[in-house]
């Protein structure tokens, strides 16, 4: 039994080693610069963000693959599966109410984070998983057949296919014209205003609206086997 | 080393030894969450040990700002989390299913005894 404890201690001492050895001394002027020279470039003030959608667009292209197969592979496995009954608990009335009043802002806060990503902190990912969570809140406290009332089945789920087919194409297509990264497609812009950025906005909201999608597939499938939450 | 980075080594190894040691299915997975917000703190706090501003603004120093990209590591992190969740909490729920119990030995010992029979 021993082992098992002295094993993950050791693993974290020499992480700590390493990290005291190496961690954060690597940083340097030219990097410094070369993070600045990243707003000009790409028009965008949220510097995070010009690296994930400008710099590195390929690599967030895999991650939106990544987050389909895992929606893919939850509805694989679930579909096939018994479905539950739908039997809904009462919950009280305070706690509905409270759902209701607060699916609007966590929606709205969503679309914030996803438009204002490339000024702020926030963006595409955070963004559709906020709005998701105002449909969490509205599963929880009305059950699964209000969720799927409000939000039509086949609807979101031919959104969620939709919007990675646009994205694919929008990240894909610039390559046929030579253009390394299509977020030079639209100009910069000047940076900290909303339309600067090039492309970047554009695809914040798209992958907004995918991961919304996606979340709420995943919300579905697991309230639809278990029969509530 | 800030303290967000000796806290995230803290809770990394905390988190390691409960993902080792609880039997249960579902406390397993709450330690890999763990795990992964202490990668998340450490790759967020990392670039910022020397005093240095976030990366986000327009009228912020380039030699004051912390660099973007280990923040921007941050993203793959939390997609591959969410996906890891998603589909191990698919397949605990399909064994307590077949097996009425999220302890891993007992689910162990009921394959062992399904494939003897």
């Amino acid at each position: 039994m021993w082992k098992v404890i002295v094993a993950p201690l050791a693993a974290a001492a020499f992480c700590a080693v390493v990290l005291l050895r190496f961690g954060g001394g690597g940083e340097t002027a030219a990097e410094a610069v070369r993070a600045i020279a990243l707003t000009e470039a790409t028009g965008a003030a949220n510097r995070v963000a010009a690296v994930v959608l400008d710099v590195r667009l390929y690599d967030t292209l895999f991650e939106l693959f990544a987050f389909a197969m895992a929606v893919l592979g939850v509805r694989l496995f679930l579909r096939t599966s018994r479905v539950a009954s739908a039997e809904t608990i009462a919950e009280s009335h305070v706690v509905r109410r409270a759902a209701q009043v607060l699916l609007p802002p966590a929606l709205l806060l969503g679309i914030y984070l996803a438009i204002f990503g490339h000024l702020s902190p926030g963006g595409g990912f955070s963004g559709g998983a906020v709005a998701a969570t105002g449909l969490l809140l509205v599963t929880v406290a009305l059950g699964a057949d209000a969720l799927a009332r409000r939000f039509r089945d086949c609807w979101l789920e031919r959104l969620e296919g939709l919007v990675l087919v646009v994205i694919l194409v929008l990240v894909l297509l610039p390559i046929t014209w030579a253009a390394p990264v299509a977020s030079n497609a639209l100009p910069p812009g000047r940076p900290g205003r909303l339309p600067s950025g090039g492309l970047i906005p554009i695809y914040s909201l798209l992958i907004s609206l995918k991961v919304f999608a996606g979340a709420w597939a995943v919300i579905h499938y697991f309230v639809r086997h278990r029969g509530e939450v | 080393m800030t303290p967000g980075v000796v806290v995230a080594i803290l809770l990394f190894g905390l988190a390691t030894v409960a993902l080792v040691l609880r039997r249960d299915l579902v406390f397993k997975l709450l330690a890999l969450g763990m795990i992964n917000g202490s990668t998340v703190l450490l790759l967020v706090s990392l670039p910022r040990a020397h005093g240095t501003t976030a990366p986000i603004g327009v009228g912020v120093l380039p030699t004051t700002a912390a660099d973007p990209f280990p923040q921007a590591y941050v993203l793959a992190a939390i997609v591959i989390n969410f996906a890891l969740l998603a589909l191990a909490l698919v397949f605990v729920m399909l064994l307590v299913e077949r097996y009425h119990t999220t302890d891993a030995r007992r689910i162990e010992r009921l394959v062992r005894e399904e494939e003897e029979r």
